[in-house]
């Protein structure tokens, strides 16, 4: 009488990879997060002590070993910045979720704490598309411009005291050089993408640009005109007493403001803007340069939160319980102290993704050019005044 | 002056936003878990329709042709012919198609018997539409799935475990105020 | 003409014409707006709509009158009961169906319970639109709230086919009156959470004040209503000027704005949601617990022959039916005169001459529902 059978599995049962909410087990939770901390400052000290101590037992910290410790620990750092998107991802997601009343990832791992690695899989199996209008060489280099320009930042981050690569003595130059590359990544892959919504998103991306670059660059002048060097490594060694937030209190504030906007963060992503531009300069991407320029987006999430530990909260510095300074077991607090400090940061930089609307580009252009140049600048003076007499 | 007054009311405005969306951090979040916990649906809620039988196994269904003329979306269709031995008629098709229909419950609302009803099985995704298009076994098999059921007639009936069916207590009636009220009227007069 | 063609320009090379729409996510479902562009200002704006039509109108000649009133709830998805209630209306009158006092408030509590759902989804919408997410799921969070109560009563969630000729189908659930009280309660509270986070935000001042101002004269020259015609300065509301149900019955005020810009649109949605929860707390009080809810009406309807029009004011502004009765049990003829439909037109005078990020804020300001507008 019946053509077609009622179905039997109508019903959903969930399946075996699935973990059952219901069944919460928070110290696994917790164990999951914490290790992807744990394997975060595992490979900061393998790269900054371990690697160095291992060529210096080899003998062969000289030379062409030299160059090969270096690769070593570039190799580390990039596989750094990748537990660091995995992380940020998942710790986004999961924030958001807490503050917009929902749990957000639940289902793989415990407390959807491998959800990412998993996102992670799903993008490098995905085909990586060329659209016929794009230009193709543009199109494949901006996202390695983008994570080139991001990544090329942690040479000179220093995560503890000694621990950097680079402390050349001209590190703050070399940060205005390398991040205002990433925009040009941004640029071209939003011309070269053939599509009217990229190139829209590409051009606020050079006119945001244009605008944050100045005050950042003040702010950066400022700053290394209260601790008299351009090297990262002296600037924090110069907050020993009195970290810079105190005395630098408004290049401070246009700091934050810059990097919010040198992130294309909420409330100034203009160049995605997802309801005005749908996803802005990416639009055309897929796979894996979607996944490059993700991976970029996260590492300057934490880079730029970590240049403000740097410049205004005293870098590595914290108690050090006796230890002897340089030992690795100083190293590793000091690094710990950094990681902390930079998370808070983070998660301030989160909070106001989670909480406020999108400004109009013009009104960053106008904000920048208005009011926050002539602010840097008056700064700039006033550090170097407070400098004169203080000390 | 204003100037540095309106820039401390921006901050303080964002501040109280930003206030406002971290209070959330310590609330339980309202998700509902969904395939692990099924949500606990009002009796009246109309998920699917199902075509209930008596205790018996005999038809409720008088073949009166009400639900198929109430229907808004003409998504029923009955065939029937004159019972051979004894009163009223035989049912050859009772056709409604599922994909089409926009769960209004007109038709129940017709229904002289109650034999049409709205059960609360809102499962019904599946891969092929066609097994949407239900006949007379197909609602006959979700009356039996359903452990209770709801038409405006008779209210909310319940499958007792041994196979019977029964009117629900009173309190479990969504019928409204008044009919809730009524019993205890009784009790007191 | 040159505003309403979409060919590029002879001759000029600084304008890019770019679709927006009918995927775009701002957009609110389905509209497209062709907009040319010089750099981020837009110079021609094209709407197209009918994305979503379904032919509502010639679909309800062909059923009885019963079967339209289900059909009705198709137009606006948002607001439910509320399309609803002109139809119903318009046939009571012509066959002089009594409704009971009782039935009449019930259909009105239900009415504002889904006027405070749709600008609950209008708030969160509008937010995600400016960028900020954490509204729109706060949002949706006390809508379901809405919709549960529903439920409760009325058996579905967004379309409930509840009102009927005479009253409505059935009568509320005991703890309807307890539940709607409990949700005031907790709206009341959670309405200073919104104000904080859209109202009082300065990047929402920054992004809607003085943006897409419409005149009051333009307002009223291109037919709009609801709080649209009322953030420019009119005091027009079919609630007062044409009162219905259990409108006469209850207090409450007309919030309008002089300002008429993207704000002001927000302003008064905010002070209509206030207004709904001063008629709900009313009505919670005023409605009698027991009694009648549904009115004599004839087994078979089939008004006599002429036509009646009645409007209700719904979320998006007057909503209003015609209907023709040719005397027989199918109506001869179904117009609806949708709100959102007539509120769109203003699209192409704001957007021209208006930034693009802005032209995305007037759009959620103006709360366009697509279900009714292509019906
Ligand atoms: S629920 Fe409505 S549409 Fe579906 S079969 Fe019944 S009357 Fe027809
Ligand atoms: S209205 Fe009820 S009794 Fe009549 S045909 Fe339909 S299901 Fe059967």
């Amino acid at each position: 009488m019946n053509p077609i059978p009622i179905p039997e599995d109508r019903h959903f049962r969930p399946r075996l990879l699935g973990y059952d909410p219901q069944k919460s087990r928070p110290w696994l939770e917790r164990l999951v997060y914490s290790a992807y901390v744990f394997v975060f400052w595992l490979i900061v000290i393998g790269t900054y002590a371990g690697v160095p101590a291992l060529f210096e037992a080899l003998g062969w910290n000289a030379g062409w070993g030299f160059v090969l410790m270096r690769a070593l620990q570039v190799v580390l750092l990039f596989l750094l910045s990748a537990v660091i998107a995995l992380l940020l991802i998942l710790v986004l997601r999961k924030y958001l979720g807490k503050v917009q009343e929902r749990y957000g990832p639940m289902h793989y791992g415990p407390a959807g704490g491998i959800q990412t690695v998993f996102d992670a899989l799903k993008l490098l199996a995905k085909e990586d598309f060329v659209p016929a209008a794009a230009d193709v060489l543009t199109f494949r280099l901006a996202p390695a411009v983008t994570f080139v320009a991001s990544f090329a930042m942690f040479a000179v981050v220093p995560f503890a005291s000694g621990w950097v690569l680079a402390d050349t003595n001209v590190g703050l130059i070399y940060l205005i050089a390398v991040s205002t590359l990433s925009a040009y990544g941004v640029l071209l892959g939003g011309v070269s993408s053939g599509n009217k919504w990229a190139l829209i998103g590409a051009l606020r991306a050079g006119a945001q640009m244009v605008s944050y670059e100045i005050p950042l660059a003040l702010v950066f002048l400022t700053v290394a005109v209260w601790a008299g060097s351009l090297s990262l490594g002296r600037i924090v060694d110069a907050q020993l007493g009195l970290w810079n937030v105190l005395p630098l209190a408004l290049s401070f504030v246009l700091y934050v403001i810059a990097s919010l906007a040198e992130l294309k963060h909420i409330p100034f992503d203009f160049p995605e803007a997802e309801s005005e531009l749908i996803a802005g300069y990416n639009v055309e991407y897929s796979g894996m340069s979607f996944a490059f320029f993700f991976l970029a987006e996260f590492v300057e999430l934490f880079l730029l939160p970590a240049l403000i530990v740097v410049f205004f909260f005293g870098g590595w510095h914290g108690p050090l319980f006796g230890l002897e300074p340089g030992s690795l077991a100083a190293g590793a607090l000091e690094s710990l102290y950094f990681t902390v400090k930079t998370a808070v940061w983070v998660w301030i930089f989160l909070w106001i993704r989670a909480t406020l609307p999108r400004y109009r580009d013009d009104q960053l252009m106008e904000f920048a050019w208005k009011a926050m140049i002539p602010l840097a600048l008056f700064g700039l003076v006033l550090a170097a005044y407070l400098r004169l007499i203080w000390r | 002056m204003s100037l540095l007054q309106e820039v401390w009311q921006a901050v303080k405005a964002i501040g109280t936003g930003m206030a406002t969306v971290h209070k959330r951090v310590y609330e339980d979040a309202p998700t509902e878990f969904y395939p692990y916990v099924k949500p606990d649906l009002p009796p009246v809620s109309v998920q699917s329709l199902a075509l209930v039988e008596n205790e018996d196994g005999s038809e409720r269904c008088i073949v009166c042709l009400q639900c198929e003329r109430a229907c808004p979306a003409q998504v029923i269709t009955i065939e029937r012919h004159r019972n051979p031995e004894g009163k009223g008629f035989l049912i050859d098709r009772f056709d409604i198609d599922l994909v089409n229909c926009m769960y209004c419950a007109a038709c129940v609302e017709a229904c002289p018997v109650s034999s049409i009803v709205t059960i609360q099985d809102f499962e019904m995704s599946t891969y092929d539409l066609q097994t949407l298009k239900a006949d007379i076994d197909f609602l006959h098999e979700q009356a039996r799935r359903a452990r209770q059921w709801y038409s405006p007639k008779f209210g909310v009936e319940l499958r007792t475990e041994d196979g019977r069916i029964e009117k629900a207590p009173p309190e479990m009636q969504p019928g409204g105020l008044a009919e809730l009220l009524k019993p205890a009227e009784e009790v007191d007069s | 003409m040159s505003t309403m063609s979409l060919e590029p320009v002879r001759g000029r090379t600084d304008e890019m014409i770019v679709n927006m729409g009918p995927q775009h996510p701002a957009t609110h479902g389905v509209l497209r707006v062709v907009l040319g562009l010089e750099g981020e200002r837009i110079t021609r704006a094209v709407p197209h709509i009918g994305y979503l039509h379904r032919n509502h109108e010639k679909i309800e000649e062909a059923r009885s009158y019963p079967q339209v009133i289900a059909y009705t709830d198709r137009m606006d998805y948002v607001s439910g009961t509320q399309n609803e209630l002109p139809f119903v209306l318009a046939v009571e009158d012509m066959l002089g169906i009594e409704v009971p006092d009782r039935a009449k408030k019930i259909r009105t509590m239900f009415f504002e319970l889904y006027r405070l759902a749709s600008h609950l989804v209008w708030m969160g919408t509008a937010m995600l639109d400016l960028g900020a997410i954490s509204p729109f799921l706060y949002t949706f969070w006390d809508r379901e709230i809405i919709l549960g109560i529903v439920e409760k009563t009325a058996g579905a969630r967004m379309l409930p086919n509840y009102y009927t000729f005479g009253g409505v189908r059935r009568d509320v659930h005991p703890d309807f009156f307890k539940d709607t009280a409990d949700f005031l309660d907790h709206m009341e509270r959670r309405m200073v959470d919104y104000e904080h986070l859209v109202l009082e935000s300065p990047v929402v001042h920054a992004r809607t004040i003085g943006v897409g101002v419409l005149s009051k004269e333009r307002a009223i020259a291109r037919g709009v209503s609801g709080p649209v015609l009322r953030a420019s300065g009119v005091a027009y509301d079919v609630r007062k000027a044409f009162p219905y149900d259990a409108y006469p019955d209850v207090e409450f005020e007309i919030p309008t704005s002089p300002d008429g810009d993207t704000y002001a649109r927000f302003w008064v949605r905010f002070q209509e949601m206030y207004q709904s929860i001063r008629i709900l707390r009313q009505l919670v009080e005023l409605t009698p617990k027991t009694g009648p809810h549904k009115g004599k009406a004839p087994a078979r309807i089939k008004p006599p022959a002429g036509e009646r029009y009645r409007a209700v004011e719904n979320s998006r502004g007057e909503l209003g039916v015609l209907v023709v009765s040719d005397g027989t049990d199918k109506p001869y003829r179904v117009k609806h005169r949708g709100a959102a439909f007539s509120n769109l037109q203003i699209v192409p005078d704001l957007f021209v001459g208006a930034k693009f990020s802005d032209s995305i804020a007037i759009l959620s300001s103006l709360d366009p529902v697509f279900g009714e507008i292509d019906r």
